[in-house]
């Protein structure tokens, strides 16, 4: 893994934030990941399909690719299951080329953390546990059941084990389902920071605090909008500090765009902003958000050989399946091509 | 009804009395009748609005919906929607409008709707949720109003057809035998005439 320099602070770069060096040690699976890359879908693809009059010929704009379904099937599972088809095997792709497993590990855990997050919920408020629950994380769902039934977290990874006691703890407190999600989503930020500085890679550094960056942005949007006072949802640890966001909740829309006009997002900011003002959706601001991070990922092609390259193209590839998915849910419920536009544009 | 009468003063008593009561019925119903088309008009008229809002904002929370599951991860929205936090309750209260019996339905809810965190989830799921939010008062009223329109309705139509079976079936045929009592008993009471007159000329001869 390339060597993180001392953490790099919002006003350090314009756009972007450095993606690292290379390490030959990943020369044939990058070269692999190009060669995939250039079977991503373009946007001609894309606009192709939101576009097309109806979701018979949406899908129809895919048979030529990889999404292509067995002749004769419009049906939308079908779709759903191929692409989660797609999405199960880009990451068991991602986890054979990543050499370091720490990474692969630290990937793992957002599903480790997606089913703790419903499990606690379940758990906390007496319900069933259940059975929908992903198999792709570290920890296998029947192990968090055992452990949750047992209340001994000793057996959790230390991780799973803060995050189980924070949000236990933050639920009982006020008994608010919410607190749980707080607790988690902080320590999945914090862990995920963390293992990034461990393996000291810059790139998974700044992609991460990138992350935490954007859900805030997200989350004080959000925040204002429902007029909600929970400003636990905020994360610590992105470029920007929680104060500048706090202050957000505080100011009316027309100062946000100033607020945020010393860091690289207040494009993402003005934009989302105006367009929420007026429509009354967040359509645009989690379009922006998706585009400020491909732009990211997409910066990786300065490198010609590294890890980077392969985490980018995971994410890219996820991205791909979800705008996939939004694009054929759309046409399927007939909804507006002017909203899947703005959300996909 | 004329072939089972029997043709007597008393019977003719009787059905007087029962053609007073049934044109009282009638005017009573009638304004009954009237009264609930005046109201039924002015629920109609509420309800109108009502429900082209109702529409407007249960389609706008099912279009939010279906682009936020979209572009959620699937184990995600599972997750955010699992344990919902809003509790709904209602209790019905009956009242009467023109000895109608029609609903009042008391809700009481609690909680908040949105029930998740921010980072997982998608901006346009709060606005999905909030818009269903503001969609159940005004989604309750409509069904109170509907109800209350429906059994207003029902209970027109049987008035209506009271009013009628009244005004053409019951009245003019208690008339009808009225006069046939009153020509039977003119009847006999010119043969009996003529009866005396017959007797007194035998008499007299």
């Amino acid at each position: 893994m390339p060597k993180a320099r001392p953490e790099q602070s919002v006003f350090e770069f314009l756009t972007y934030p450095q993606v690292g060096g290379d390490d030959w040690a990943y020369m044939s699976q990058s070269a692999q990941v190009r060669t995939l890359e250039m079977q991503l879908l373009s946007r001609t693809v894309l606009m192709d399909m939101a576009n097309a009059p109806d979701f018979s010929a949406a899908v129809a704009s895919l048979a030529a690719g990889e999404y292509a379904l067995p002749q004769g099937s419009a049906r939308f599972e079908d779709v759903q299951t191929v692409l989660l088809e797609k999405r199960a095997n880009v990451r068991e792709l991602f986890a054979d080329w990543m050499l370091d497993a720490a990474v692969v590990a630290l990937f793992k855990s957002r599903h480790d953390f997606a089913n703790l997050r419903l499990a606690l919920r379940r758990t906390l408020t007496d319900r069933p546990f259940g059975a929908d629950y992903s198999e792709e994380g570290n920890m296998p769902p029947e192990l968090i059941e055992h452990v949750l039934e047992e209340e001994n977290y000793d057996l959790f990874p230390p991780y799973m084990r803060r995050a189980t006691e924070q949000a236990v703890l933050g639920y009982y407190q006020n008994k608010d389902i919410r607190q749980i999600d707080y607790a988690i989503d902080q320590v999945e930020a914090d862990h995920k920071l963390a293992e990034a500085a461990r393996i000291e890679s810059v790139f998974l550094l700044n992609l991460f605090r990138i992350q935490v960056d954007l859900t805030n942005i997200r989350t004080m949007l959000r925040l204002r909008f429902a007029d909600a006072q929970h400003r636990q949802g905020l994360l610590a640890g992105g470029f920007v500090e929680l104060e500048r966001f706090r202050q957000g909740l505080e100011l009316g829309s027309e100062a946000l765009g100033q607020l945020f006009f010393a860091t690289p997002y207040h494009r993402i900011v003005d934009a989302g902003v105006a367009y929420l003002t007026s429509s009354q959706s967040f359509l645009k601001v989690e379009q922006l958000c998706d585009e400020y991070l491909i732009g990211f990922l997409r910066s990786t092609g300065q490198v010609t050989a590294g890890p980077q390259v392969i985490v980018a193209y995971l994410l890219m590839k996820e991205h791909e399946i979800r705008t996939v998915r939004l694009i054929l849910t759309a046409k399927k419920n007939l909804l507006d091509t002017k909203l899947i536009l703005d959300r996909v544009a | 009804m004329i072939s089972n009468v029997s043709a007597t003063r008393m019977a003719l008593l009787s059905l007087r009395k029962r053609v007073a009561l049934a044109s009282r019925g009638h005017r009573l119903l009638s304004e009954k009748r009237d009264e609930i088309s005046r109201q039924l008009i002015k629920i109609a008229r509420d309800i109108q609005p009502l429900r082209r809002q109702v529409e407007s904002e249960l389609s706008q929370t099912f279009r939010r919906f279906m682009l936020a599951r979209a572009s959620m991860e699937p184990e995600h929205v599972t997750a955010a929607l699992a344990v919902p936090t809003k509790k709904f309750s209602m209790a019905m209260e009956f009242a009467s409008v023109m000895n109608v019996k029609v609903p009042h339905l008391l809700k009481d809810i609690e909680g908040e709707i949105i029930c998740y965190g921010y980072a997982t989830t998608s901006g346009e799921m709060d606005v999905a949720l909030l818009s269903l939010e503001r969609a159940f008062d005004l989604l309750i009223e409509l069904a109170e109003k509907e109800k209350q329109a429906r059994l207003l309705a029902v209970e027109l139509q049987m008035t209506r057809r009271r009013v009628n079976v009244l005004e053409h079936v019951v009245i003019p045929e208690i008339h009808e035998t009225i006069r046939y009592i009153h020509d039977k008993l003119s009847e006999a009471e010119r043969d009996n005439t003529s009866r005396l007159m017959k007797i007194t000329d035998i008499i007299r001869k």
